[in-house]
């Protein structure tokens, strides 16, 4: 059996009464007046006006928050370093392994043509080559990570 | 045009044209809400309050999230620190508000009646009512703004509306409204 209270509940929840509840409203009174009550509460809630965001609040806002973007802007690059960083120098064992291999190879390879001196000499070289690529290679990482990073390309406004 | 989601990744990064296309879009319904909460006092503060403590956050915004919960949770935690700084009753403002009147407009009346209306629930509910009447959000995410169970918004609501009934038939909000804050 529908009650006061169900009907209460549907209008509350928003809810459209089923027949039965309808049915019990149109002969309750209280059930009417409760009807009355809540539209005036909707009349007066719905009347409320509050006033716009004045003009220049969130440019306001732009300049305060600017330290704070500065600072995001700076960690995400700090980020962004970082992992450039790790996945540049995971592979650096590896690659200083296969470097090392590769250059007793050449000495022992050189040394069944050339002198023992001379061939010193030229792998020597050659590790100083690869020294300074290596060193270009990994010293170049901060520079392409600075320029990725996507704080430092903002979109247009 | 971009999601409010993408937008905040790049403010996260530091873009500042990203903050201001979502001050754009969201200035109207956060300058509301906070309105309507705080009784219209120290609106433009908490309004960039809210903001600061957005691009704060803003690492920590997931992206799978959307936005509008997540602005309105960090706008009714402003609103909750302010209140609890000032220790404010909404009551106050708005009969403040209703004295220099001047026999004005009804519009004018009206908004003041609303406003009382709302001052005169707890905090706890007033949250619910603007969030689910002014701005129409489904209850699953006021609860997820407040940060309680659907069922609590649900009983918060029946509370809230049994209340402004009891005050609409009582003509202006008692006096008991005054002390009860959730």
């Amino acid at each position: 059996m529908i009650t006061c209270e169900d009907v209460n509940e549907m209008r509350v929840r928003g809810r459209a009464p089923a027949d039965d509840a309808l049915a019990h409203a149109q002969t309750c009174l209280r059930c009417q007046a409760e009807e009355r009550s809540l539209a005036a509460v909707a009349g007066v809630l719905a009347a409320s006006a509050v006033p716009s965001a004045p003009a220049g609040l969130s440019a306001r806002v732009l300049t305060a928050a600017a330290p704070l973007l500065a600072a995001n802007a700076a960690r995400a690059a700090r980020r962004y370093l970082v992992r450039a960083l790790a996945a540049g120098l995971a592979p650096l064992p590896a690659i200083l392994a296969f470097d090392l291999w590769l250059v007793r190879a050449a000495y022992d390879l050189l040394t069944r043509f050339l002198p023992d001196a001379l061939s010193l000499y030229v792998v020597a070289n050659w590790v100083g080559l690869l020294a300074l690529l290596l060193a270009l290679t990994y010293g170049a990482i901060p520079f392409l990570a600075a320029r990725q990073t996507p704080a430092l390309h903002p979109r247009s406004a | 045009m971009e999601a409010d989601e993408t937008l905040m990744a790049a403010v996260a990064v530091g873009d500042g044209a990203a903050l201001a296309e979502l001050c754009r879009r969201w200035e109207e319904p956060l300058f509301r809400l906070l309105a309507r909460q705080t009784g219209g006092r120290d609106v433009d503060d908490l309004y960039q309050e809210t903001w600061l403590r957005v691009v704060r956050a803003a690492g920590r915004f997931s992206r799978g999230r959307p936005f509008r919960p997540w602005l309105f949770q960090i706008a009714i935690n402003c609103c909750r620190d302010w209140a609890r700084r000032r220790r404010v009753d909404p009551l106050e403002h708005a009969t403040e508000a209703s004295e220099p009147s001047d026999g004005g407009s009804t519009r004018i009346d009206a908004a003041i009646d609303a406003e009382r209306l709302l001052a005169s629930l707890p905090a706890a509910q007033r949250e619910v009512v603007v969030l689910r009447y002014y701005h129409d959000l489904p209850e699953g995410e006021v609860a997820e703004i407040l940060g309680c169970p659907p069922g609590t918004v649900k009983s918060r609501l029946h509370h809230a509306i049994a209340r402004l009934v009891a005050v609409v038939r009582g003509g202006a909000p008692r006096a008991g409204a005054r002390g009860a804050r959730a």
